[in-house]
């Protein structure tokens, strides 16, 4: 509960102070992990789900959320190969399930993936397929953006992120 | 708004005990922790509420000591002293980031983090828990300060629901006096966050007003038993007292008829 409630406070102040003044200014915000992380990391924990939706309802609901979505395998691969040490409570070492940060990372995420996928028919998430390339990942997402963000084909032909 | 106990019928007269036909009292309000299910745990949960100054810390101290005369274990619990949360809270309310949202979730931290850690535990080993304030000053404050009342319910569905919650009211010119008598008037408990002005006591008296309409609304809601604090110590704690003993006999009397579901239980 507290690991919820913490997140959602350091949530509400960038919310406040980060994410909602350059929306009035009309700018783009782009968010990386929105509250929907809090929802299937939070319920894999044990928080009631209702509970967890109703305390992030102060939200703003994204123009467009896109859901990178990997299997567990290449997540740990991907992790494994940058040899990154992992993260206590990124591998759900706190559930206690496995001693073993890899196992118990396996174990966490796996379940955080399945609330996920829960997640995208409930939220209409644009899932993209994030087992492929970079290129390929990011012209599919140049492509979606493009849908919702009015972008002259000039600035659409340029390589730079909007 | 009703400034007198004298209103309010005896308590510990109810056939029922005391118990007010508070059917939640030692479950969650709301969605509750499921991770933390609550079956049945022996120990009380006991509410001081009141608002600032109003006299709570002399009369849990008297309340302490004399339940633990009578043999109870007793445990205390105060708003925003969460060894988590107590160090990042003052740090937050010394600076000017604060704002009313981050505000009620830092408090709701703190609150999480005593349930889970001093709260729970406590009544799952049979203790008497004296709360110094509870979600009421959360909900007060938050109103006061325009943020969502559904809302607030909803977040504070995690906390248990008290066995007893005593608010001690008080009236804001009693109130004045005591305070500036003691300690003086500080930023946040006259509200100066909320920009009434610039003079502090101005600030003091509309926002303590507020405060107490906040409270007194939530009375008939959470089973408030009203204490008319504007009396003197010794007389507040024999009302609190009588209401606390009838309340445990009352509790523990079925236990003692019934011996064989305490077997099955254990």
């Amino acid at each position: 509960m507290t690991f919820s409630l913490l997140h959602a406070t350091d949530f509400a102040d960038r919310l406040l102070y980060k994410i909602i003044p350059p929306l009035k200014a009309g700018m783009i915000v782009l968010a990386d992990r929105y509250a929907y992380t809090a929802f299937a990391r939070d319920a894999t924990r044990g928080v009631d789900r209702q509970w967890v939706r109703e305390l992030y309802s102060f939200a703003v609901r994204p123009d467009l959320a896109l859901y990178f979505r990997v299997p567990i395998d290449v997540s740990v691969d991907r992790l494994m190969a940058r040899r990154v040490k992992l993260k206590f409570y990124e591998s759900g070492m706190d559930m206690g399930w496995s001693a073993n940060p890899i196992e118990s990372f396996r174990m966490f995420q796996g379940k955080v993936l399945d609330e996920y996928d829960q997640l995208v028919n409930e939220f209409g998430l644009d899932v993209i397929d994030a087992a492929g390339s970079i290129t390929d990942q990011q012209r599919v997402v140049r492509n979606v953006i493009a849908q919702h963000v009015q972008i002259s084909q000039a600035e659409l032909s340029d390589d730079e992120l909007v | 708004m009703t400034s007198s106990s004298d209103a309010q019928p005896a308590p510990g007269g109810d056939a029922d005990g005391g118990a007010n036909g508070n059917i939640l009292a030692g479950r969650y309000y709301g969605r509750g922790i499921p991770y933390l299910p609550l079956e049945g745990y022996p120990g009380k949960l006991i509410a001081i509420e009141g608002t600032d100054g109003v006299g709570r810390s002399t009369q849990i101290q008297l309340l302490r000591e004399w339940l633990e005369v009578r043999g109870y274990g007793v445990v205390e619990t105060g708003w925003t002293r969460s060894t988590l949360m107590q160090p990042t809270i003052e740090l937050a309310k010394s600076s000017n980031t604060l704002n009313k949202l981050t505000f009620v979730l830092l408090y709701a931290t703190d609150f999480a983090d005593r349930l889970e850690k001093e709260i729970i535990p406590a009544l799952k080993a049979g203790f008497v828990v004296l709360s110094d304030r509870y979600i009421f000053t959360a909900l007060a404050r938050a109103g006061v300060r325009g943020v969502d009342r559904l809302w607030l319910r909803n977040l504070y569905g995690f906390a248990i629901a008290p066995h007893l919650v005593f608010y001690l009211n008080v009236d804001v010119k009693t109130l004045i006096g005591r305070v500036l008598a003691s300690r003086g008037m500080d930023f946040w408990e006259s509200g100066m966050d909320l920009k009434h002005g610039d003079d502090i006591y101005d600030s003091f008296r509309a926002y303590q007003n507020k405060l107490l309409r906040e409270y007194s609304s939530m009375a008939d809601e959470f089973h408030f038993r009203v204490v008319d604090a504007r009396r003197p110590v010794d007389r507040i704690q024999d009302e609190l007292r009588k209401n606390v003993a009838a309340f445990l006999e009352a509790a523990e009397r079925p236990s003692d008829r019934a011996p064989e579901t305490l077997v099955l239980q254990r």
